[in-house]
């Protein structure tokens, strides 16, 4: 690394002569090597999945979560430096709670990637700190604006307020925040080592058009973490993934853990295209040798 | 506290309690106000008076207070504590405008103005009603009491005057009226209450809420509050 | 005894319970008025001062200066209008400064709000904001609390009601400046003659666009008439019984005198 020995990447205040923040991308590699996480916007919801690698085989299966809920309707999932990763979902925690204590309603998705961006940015600017070593993705459903406001008392009028314009509004996001503090809006997000095969997955999905459901999303999802571990096949993982619907769709507007029976069924079909695509390459050598 | 004023009480436990919210000399809306939906969105209708103990500091005073473009309130009680909780949620909303790239929806600019009423309800007293039309949510009522607490109702009255035309407004209220009717509506209660009430007074004004914009209407005693001053509206 | 002495809280309470009122910090009885009119805005005021039943001030200036166009009438608390008067006055032209704009009559009303409602009434100054900025011409009132109106004419202190029957009766749109002069005085004699707490003299001031005119003593109806005798007595009115006179050489008997030897030459600086 060109950094190395100049003195330009021993603090987060110096920039280097040709601009650039050596203890960013220092941060950068730390993501680079985590478990790989992805994020799928769906037309109807959600889905954030995690690649947990095993460090031991004594560690309890299911246990030690990557994935936290940041509010009601808001997940958060992370690679890079675990305990970074909790520190980050503390502050979004603290940030959507403030909101709800002034503004009695849930924060906006992309309020939230705000604050949390601006946050990770401060970050970067002292001498004192070092940058987050985590790439974090943030995915939520907000709502329409027919939830109740919080602590109100009375309802209205029972026949709705009067003039309303109707169009759509809420619905799922999707934001990835990088240990730079930038952060960009997606319909799928991928991060940490396996990201280069699951950004080439996402993007045949075509996820713009808005014809994934949900659950497709989940299937996906499993595929996509199953895939993308095919290079680091030396490691266990196990594979842990959340969901976030509307009010109306599976999980009721609420970040949750994909149901038992789904993920099962979803981490099956990853496993059968896996081993088909193990096959196909079989083949393949099979014809290399004739 | 108003020590000359109130005969020095002292409690049991030695602690003087003054029961009169407002301190002396302090300039108070003995007031009736009121805020109502209706088909095509909100109204706001208040009397003109302003008290400072017995003598009228102000017969025209204007207690419809914008507080974001579409979003108003009606103010009761002590008139510096109302001009600047309207002031601090006002500030709040055009910030909430310029961060956010949208105007505040009522019920958040009425959490708003309730979460600082409740933080400071010791040592304010204000009632105010919070009304606003805004696209996606149309017309709403909110009303934030001397305690800082939030309703939201499909019409609500408050200040001195509106004791005496409560059972009016529940016998007249209907929902979804149309705008001419909702405009009679409140101006009837408001003279109503004016007529029975000796701090209400002066003139009625109303503000008009809808896709339009506002529009505001104006009543004077002059032939007891008949028609509006002029055939239009006025617009602000 | 070292340390705090509370006692004098206990008697406070005691008194209080007996119904005796916290003693009143001086306040001056005013007739303070202000009237907008086409291209300008009047303010005037009495020039009476006083401290409980004593007239502490027979010509006292009551109209205070903010800015060249934007002037205040004091009613309340002397000590707070003027101070309160003299703090926004410095801030405005630090602002005016900074911005390099000329003051607003808005900024200094909201300024004084702002101030006065921070100190919840405890600062007991009733003022008249008037003047002309680029946004036209203006006219508040500002309660001690912090309140404020907006109006073509006001009135405020204790000769109020007073003054305010003289615009109630008397006031039409579209005066013109002589007029609004002639008001905003008779606003001001009416309770300089009916409120005990008003009296003396009238102050004007007139601000437009252009320029502002301090009219100090406008109208002085309370002139000390010229006296109908002569109080000087001539020499040796009163009786001389004895007589004793005690020559200079003989101060020395009653005070110590030393001769100071001049320096250099030179007298003594006195002064620098």
């Amino acid at each position: 690394m060109t950094s190395i020995g100049t003195g330009y990447d021993l603090l987060n205040s110096i920039f280097s002569p040709d601009g650039r923040n050596f203890q960013v991308e220092y941060a950068v590699k730390a993501v680079e090597n985590g478990g790989t996480s992805i994020g799928i916007r769906a037309k109807d919801g959600v889905v954030l999945a995690v690649e947990k690698i095993i460090g031991s085989k004594l560690l309890k299966p299911g246990a030690n979560k990557r994935i936290a809920t940041v509010d009601e309707h808001a997940g958060v999932v992370y690679s890079g430096m675990v305990p970074d990763g909790r520190h980050f979902v503390d502050r979004a925690r603290d940030e959507a709670q403030s909101w709800r204590q002034t503004l009695k309603t849930p924060i906006p998705t992309s309020e939230l990637a705000s604050r949390m961006g601006s946050y990770l940015q401060a970050y970067t600017m002292y001498g004192s700190v070092r940058p987050f070593g985590i790439t974090a993705i943030v995915g939520g459903v907000d709502g329409s604006g027919d939830e109740v406001i919080d602590g109100v008392v009375g309802s209205g009028p029972s026949t709705g307020a009067g003039g309303k314009v109707d169009g759509k509004h809420g619905g799922p996001f999707l934001y990835v925040i990088e240990p730079s503090g930038q952060y960009w809006g997606y319909y799928g997000a991928a991060t940490g080592k396996g990201r280069q095969a699951a950004k080439a997955e996402l993007e045949k999905l075509d996820l713009a058009a808005g014809n994934i459901t949900l659950e497709q999303a989940v299937k996906e999802a499993a595929k996509i973490i199953y895939n993308a571990h095919k290079d680091n096949k030396d490691k266990d993982f196990e594979l842990e993934m959340s969901w976030i619907s509307g009010v109306d769709g599976p999980t009721g507007g609420r970040h949750m853990e994909v149901p038992q029976e789904l993920k099962e069924e979803a981490e099956r079909l990853a496993r059968a295209e896996d081993e088909s695509d193990d096959e196909e390459d079989e083949k393949k050598d099979e014809k290399m040798e004739e | 506290m108003a020590y000359g004023r109130s005969a020095g009480v002292l409690n049991a436990d030695g602690i003087h309690v003054d029961m009169q919210a407002l301190k002396a000399g302090e300039v108070d809306l003995g007031t009736t106000i009121m805020a109502v939906t209706f088909k095509d969105g909100v109204i706001l209708g208040a009397d003109s008076r302003t008290t400072t103990g017995p003598v009228i500091a102000n017969r025209v005073t204007d207690k419809l207070t914008m507080i974001d473009d579409n979003i108003w309130c009606c103010r009761s009680g002590s008139a510096a504590d109302t001009q600047a909780v309207a002031d601090i949620v006002k500030r709040h909303l055009d910030q909430h405008a310029v961060h956010h790239g949208e105007r505040a929806t009522t019920g958040q600019a009425a959490s708003i103005l309730a979460e600082i009423c409740y933080a400071n309800k010791d040592m304010l007293s204000a009632g105010l009603l919070v009304a606003g039309w805004h696209p996606r949510y149309g017309g709403e009522v909110y009303q934030v009491p001397l305690g800082g607490s939030l309703h939201k109702e499909p019409w609500a009255i408050s200040g001195s005057g509106s004791t005496y035309i409560r059972a009016l407004c529940y016998r007249n209220w209907r929902e979804n009226m149309e705008e001419k009717e909702a405009i009679q509506y409140v101006k009837e209660s408001v003279r109503e209450a004016i007529r029975n009430d000796g701090s209400s007074g002066g003139v009625i004004r109303l503000a008009v809420l809808t896709a339009r914009g506002v529009e505001r209407w104006l009543f004077t005693p002059d032939d007891d509050y008949s028609k509006p001053t002029d055939d239009k509206p006025q617009k602000m | 005894m070292p340390g705090f002495d509370f006692s004098n809280y206990n008697r406070n309470l005691a008194l209080h319970a007996q119904g005796v009122p916290l003693p009143k910090a001086t306040s001056t009885g005013t007739t303070i008025v202000g009237c907008i009119y086409d291209g300008g805005v009047v303010i005037a005021a009495d020039t009476r001062a006083t401290a409980g039943p004593i007239v502490a001030d027979k010509n006292c200036e009551k109209l205070h200066y903010i800015a060249p166009q934007i002037w205040c009438a004091g009613a309340g608390t002397a000590a707070d209008t003027e101070f309160t008067t003299a703090l926004i006055s410095s801030q405005l032209e630090l602002h005016a400064l900074s911005t390099g704009r000329k003051p607003r009559v808005v900024t200094c009303m909201t300024m004084l709000k702002q101030h006065l409602f921070r100190y919840q009434g405890h600062i007991g100054a009733y003022l008249v904001v008037a003047g002309c900025d680029p946004t036209g011409t203006h006219l508040f009132t500002v309660h001690a609390h912090g309140s404020t109106d907006k109006l073509p004419y006001v009135t405020m202190g204790s000769g109020s009601l007073a003054a305010m029957s003289v615009f109630e009766s008397q006031w039409k749109p579209d005066l013109n400046e002589e007029e609004a002069i002639k008001l905003a005085s008779n606003a001001i004699l009416a309770g300089v003659w009916n409120d005990l707490g008003s009296g003396s003299n009238v102050d004007v001031a007139v601000i437009t666009k252009d320029k502002t005119t301090l009219k100090r003593n406008y109208i002085t109806p309370n002139e000390k008439s010229a006296k109908l005798q002569s109080y000087r007595f001539p020499k040796g009115t009163t009786a001389v019984l004895n007589e004793k006179i005690i020559k200079k050489d003989d101060i020395g008997r009653y005070v110590s005198v030393q001769e100071v030897p001049v320096e250099g030459g030179d007298k003594m600086e006195v002064d620098a």
